[in-house]
């Protein structure tokens, strides 16, 4: 049962990570890949307040994602003043620095990683907490889903398709970009204190550029921009590498194998499918009424 | 028309500025008072698209003033400027490929909350400025004639009405002055036709018009005014048909 738990548990934190990841880069077009920066410092955010200031679990969360969103406008803020392409260098940056403290200070566990993080009650088991972080998941895919197709999507693809002009229409880009990558990172720091709370157990190599392409991996595979691509990219891509444990094959081969197919499948769909399994619409849709759209035919 | 007390159009005063050894504008002095069409002549290279660049905050100025109605627009940001009703449309177009028509101009209100993320949690001021938008769009796709192919993507549209778009996305903004990139390069037919009325409705409405054009008729048709620009710098304005008339100009104009 408990490795049921494990499995279901990952698969919806990737489902929350690839979704907020996949609203950074594909709907608002900006270019990072540090989004597990933004997962480790939510985690070691929640797990240090519940640790060692005794915060309770549902309050050290939120605080953990606050943490997240609030570094990530840290980072944006100048990174996004000199170019978009800078965001990209500045993050990296950022992602691989903070790994560097995490690893060199004491009060976050250091190079041998945080352990005894507070968990969920034992007694009352994992279940309630796996149907939380399951709920959690599927909040996350409706609030995108909901921001997609708002007037605030409409802005978001505008943006994307040409910045200038955007401006010129008297649209404060800057905010928003800002605002597309806090909403993107908190959302990651949020699952970072899902992750936390559950394992107990911390370490800062687990928050580096291989996760950066684990996430890639899921949404350019899952379908950039379509909403139900990135959850299909984090689901088929989280169960491959369990279903193939499943094989008894000797850890020697195991190990590769799990490597080559990641590889492998982001081969073969930047030649056969580079849109992913989803293609997301080449027009942007929103949730229109019919009686709105009547109106502005009619007249 | 909704003028203020000081309706006093776009004012441009002392206007330089240099890209290393190029100058761009050099000390530009142009006022174009409500209602009035004027026309930007000139070679290629000789400033005038920088200029529109200048005025509507794409590029920062190195010196001069730009004022709108009175209200000194210098030290704002391109994005201000908009929100003060200074519009202007793109030569290559610029629209929203990924968005329907009727979306490319919804996008382009003085005022859209929807940029804001905070604005998501009160979705009744959101749905009224929405509501607002929709009025407006279907006035402006009205006016423009576009509202049989208001729900197309525009990438679907013929070139001509795309010119058309990128006039009627300016149009959401109310403007009190309104820059025309070339508004003609490319356009025949009832497009062309469309265009022109377009322009003369504006005019007549009170707002300050400048038109980047090739296209000589279409200049002396509908401008009231021409100024010719060379290197930077205005050379002569006047009366369109005097201005194209001038073999000193003409000879500038082609090269030599």
């Amino acid at each position: 049962m408990e490795y049921l738990y494990t499995i279901i548990v990952m698969m919806a934190l990737y489902v929350i990570l690839a979704s907020s990841f996949d609203f950074v880069i594909g709907h608002g077009g900006l270019i990072s890949i540090a989004h597990p920066i933004f997962y480790a410092l939510g985690a070691y955010a929640s797990a240090l307040l519940a640790k060692d200031l005794h915060w309770p679990i549902v309050l050290a969360i939120p605080a953990g994602a606050v943490v997240a969103m609030v570094a990530s406008v840290l980072v944006a803020l100048p990174a996004l003043r000199v170019s978009g392409d800078y965001l990209l260098i500045a993050s990296i940056g950022f992602q691989l620095g903070v790994i560097e403290a995490i690893k060199n200070l004491d009060w976050t566990g250091g190079a041998g990683g945080l352990s005894n993080i507070p968990g969920v009650s034992i007694t009352q088991g994992h279940g309630p907490y796996v149907i939380a972080v399951v709920l959690i998941a599927i909040a996350t895919v409706a609030l995108l889903r909901f921001v997609a197709h708002s007037p605030y999507g409409r802005a978001i693809s505008a943006l994307r398709d040409d910045e200038p002009a955007f401006i010129a229409l008297g649209r404060n880009a800057m905010h928003m970009k800002i605002g597309i990558f806090a909403l993107g990172s908190a959302i990651a720091g949020l699952a970072g204190g899902l992750y936390a709370h559950y394992f107990r157990f911390l370490s800062a190599d687990q928050f580096g550029i291989m996760q950066s392409a684990a996430l890639l991996t899921m949404v350019v595979v899952g379908g950039m921009r379509s909403i139900w691509g990135p959850v299909l990219g984090a689901i088929v891509l989280e169960a491959l590498p369990q279903a193939l444990t499943f094989l008894n094959l000797p850890p020697s081969i195991l190990g590769p194998l799990q490597g080559i197919l990641f590889t492998g499948l982001v081969l073969i769909f930047m030649f056969f499918r580079p849109q992913g399994l989803i293609v997301a619409g080449d027009v942007w849709t929103g949730r229109r009424n019919a009686k709105e759209a009547a109106h502005v035919r009619r007249a | 028309m909704s003028a203020g007390l000081e309706a006093t159009g776009l004012e441009v005063t002392g206007l330089c500025k240099r890209f290393g050894g190029i100058v761009v504008a050099d000390a530009i002095d142009l006022a174009i008072p409500p209602g009035r069409v004027v026309g930007l002549i000139g070679p290629n290279g000789a400033g005038k698209t920088s200029f529109f660049n200048l005025v509507a905050g794409m590029v920062r100025a190195d010196a001069g003033r730009v004022r709108l109605d009175g209200t000194d627009l210098t030290r704002l940001p391109g994005y201000s400027r908009a929100r003060l009703g200074l519009a202007r449309t793109w030569q290559n177009l610029r629209l929203f490929p990924s968005l329907s028509v009727l979306d490319n101009l919804l996008i382009a209100p003085r005022r859209y909350p929807g940029e804001s993320l905070a604005a998501l949690l009160r979705p009744a001021r959101l749905r009224s400025a929405e509501y607002q938008a929709r009025e407006r769009a279907a006035s402006v796709l009205e006016r423009t004639g576009l509202a049989a192919i208001a729900h197309h993507p525009v990438a679907d549209v013929p070139f001509g009405q795309q010119k058309l778009i990128g006039v009627a996305r300016a149009l959401m903004n109310d403007p009190r002055c309104l820059l025309l990139d070339e508004p003609m390069a490319g356009v025949e037919g009832a497009a062309y036709g469309a265009i022109q009325r377009v322009v003369r409705d504006l005019a007549a409405a009170g707002i300050a018009i400048c038109v980047v054009e090739h296209n000589v008729a279409f200049i002396r048709d509908l401008c009231d005014e021409g100024v010719f620009m060379f290197a930077g710098r205005v050379l002569a304005r006047g009366e369109v048909g005097t201005l194209i008339a001038d073999p000193r100009l003409t000879e500038l104009y082609f090269g030599t």
